[in-house]
């Protein structure tokens, strides 16, 4: 679990066997499992595994055939479908800001919603323009067209918290994004979710961004769960073939060092060079010891103080096969 | 909009309000047109009161229009009237193809003469345009911003209100333009059942053969239509903006 600062508002979200046919075609088979609270669980497979839709049955934008959704025990299916949804952040692919409306008045959409009085609502959307990096002054007036890719992503993210909601489901919320905005606009949801410790269930297929977000991954195929574990557990005991193939042999080295840290590989000792920063992840250090063709370098905290050396033998040992 | 254009529509609607006011100061220009000493300005009512009288008729009948037209668009739009759709497709269609004229031969009979008949005329003609793009304004709106709206918890009038009909409304605006601007022209028929208006003027000429009378009729019509649909695109221009679309 991750430590919050402010505004914990979290929440356990319990799938019990949901399950949506149309026709006769499954779309989401029989699927149970728990997200835990302040945690990120992101949903990983092929087009039309049934990600998308089992996320849309959470806030009941498709009705479940059968099966139950528990929001800290409640059913949601108890709950009125509009009021659900005030509770549930919600971000697609495109965004779907209003043209119409400033940047201000999308943020503020739930809020106004809710009936909030104008000075809470404005002093919430100036909160979350400034958790996003954008400037109050310069952006709150303007129209969605007038902004960037990644600046409309942000306020798409931003509006979906407006309301401080205890789940926030993303489907594909990068997937409009160039590949060097989409790693930095990664970076800055984890920082965000670390910091109000909102729980999130996104929906993605993008390996490497399952890997680089997701606390926990449910790997679908077909309308089935497959395999909903760590992305430690994924990599050295996938449960079925597929999970294996979709994680990939080749990079599975890689993606278990980029799940590690350097502090946790750190050797007695010294070496010279430029240290390296214990909370980096191990493929970062190996790729750094690489590049500078050295065996070891030496390890810093944050704030400087050396806490030994880092070898690339040290490091190859946390890629291996677990025996 | 650079500044010529808006000099000569000055100019224009200076034109016409001098026009319409002061008729008899055109009276040289038109007395070539004239034979037989025949009188070169209208002489048997006010242009300025037929003009109002005109534009009475044409507002009233193009806000019935679109009145109808707009929630009738929006029902068929909704999925409990969805099926209803073709249905109000034909019916606004034949309101179309049906001749005013042929309306106006059929309305006198029932509803006696003078503006009643030239309102129901101008209302049927009107609809279509307004119809058909109130249809094509509701769906074109982004089937993601929809989605972004019903995820958020807006209940569907709410959708209807804050999201649909305003991103649908620079469309619907146009449609409105159109009918008025056809119904401008149209509604100097209804002078033919004694309704009062420019087609008086036109009839007028007509009449006694006199091509001053119809040309003033036609020039004030003219430059009303003119006017008016620049005025209406302007309208236009100012909600699609706020959209971020360039102007059509």
């Amino acid at each position: 679990m991750r430590p919050s600062i402010s505004q914990r508002v979290r929440s356990v979200i319990e799938i019990q066997s949901l399950t949506k046919r149309f026709g006769d075609t499954v779309v989401v088979d029989d699927i149970s499992l728990t997200v835990d609270e302040g945690t990120i669980s992101v949903f990983v497979g092929t087009s039309g595994a049934g990600k998308s839709t089992l996320l849309r049955m959470i806030n009941r934008l498709i009705e479940p055939t059968s099966g139950r959704v528990l929001i800290d025990g409640q059913d949601t299916m108890a709950i009125p479908e509009d009021d659900l949804r005030h509770r549930i952040g919600y971000v697609i692919q495109g965004y779907g800001l209003f043209p119409h409306r400033t940047v201000s008045e999308n943020i503020a959409t739930v809020p106004r919603l809710l009936g909030w009085d104008k000075k809470r609502i404005a002093a919430r959307v100036e909160e979350l323009l400034d958790l996003f990096q954008l400037d109050s002054g310069e952006f709150a007036r303007k129209y969605p067209h007038e902004l960037s890719g990644g600046q409309q992503q942000r306020v798409g993210v931003a509006r979906a918290l407006a309301a401080k909601p205890a789940l926030l489901l993303m489907d594909e919320p990068f997937g409009a994004l160039d590949p060097v905005i989409r790693h930095k606009a990664q970076d800055d949801l984890l920082a965000i979710q670390r910091r109000l410790g909102t729980t999130i269930m996104l929906v993605t297929h993008d390996m490497d961004e399952a890997f680089h977000l997701g606390d926990k991954i449910a790997v679908m195929d077909q309308a089935r769960l497959l395999q909903y574990a760590t992305p430690a557990e994924l990599l050295t005991r996938p449960a079925e073939e597929f999970v294996e193939k979709l994680v990939g042999t080749a990079e599975r080295p890689f993606r278990l060092l980029a799940l590690g840290k350097v502090r946790e590989a750190v050797e007695p000792g010294a070496a010279t060079g430029k240290p390296v920063s214990a909370s980096a992840t191990l493929r970062e250090a190996l790729s750094q010891l690489l590049w500078m063709g050295r065996e070891k370098l030496p390890v810093v905290d944050a704030d400087g103080t050396p806490l030994g050396r880092i070898s690339i033998g040290g490091i190859l040992a946390h890629g291996r096969q677990p025996a | 909009m650079s500044a010529g254009p808006i000099l000569w529509r000055l100019a224009a609607l200076v034109l016409l309000v001098v026009f319409i006011t002061k008729p008899e100061l055109f009276a040289p220009l038109f007395e070539p047109l004239t034979i037989n000493n025949a009188p070169a300005i209208y002489n048997q009512g006010s242009l300025l009161s037929l003009t109002l009288a005109h534009l009475g008729t044409v507002f009233s009948a193009a806000l019935a229009s679109a009145i109808i037209a707009v929630t009738l668009g929006i029902f068929v739009t909704r999925p409990s009237g969805l099926e209803f759709l073709p249905l109000s497709r034909s019916l606004v269609n034949i309101g179309q193809t049906f001749p005013p004229i042929a309306v106006l031969a059929i309305a006198v009979p029932l509803v006696g003469f003078g503006e009643k008949p030239t309102l129901i005329a101008l209302f049927l003609y009107g609809l279509l345009p307004i119809f058909e793009n109130t249809l094509s304004g509701l769906t074109q709106v982004s089937p993601l911003t929809l989605e972004a709206a019903k995820g958020m918890g807006m209940s569907l009038r709410r959708r209807l209100m804050e999201v649909e009909l305003p991103l649908a409304l620079p469309v619907i605006l146009a449609g409105i333009r159109l009918s008025v601007v056809i119904s401008l022209g149209t509604a100097t028929i209804g002078s033919t059942v004694a309704a009062k208006g420019l087609g008086e003027v036109i009839i007028a000429g007509l009449q006694s053969n006199n091509m001053a009378f119809i040309l003033q009729g036609g020039l004030v019509v003219a430059l009303l239509a003119v006017l008016t649909s620049d005025a209406l695109m302007a309208v236009e221009r100012f909600a699609a903006r706020k959209l971020g679309q360039s102007p059509s």
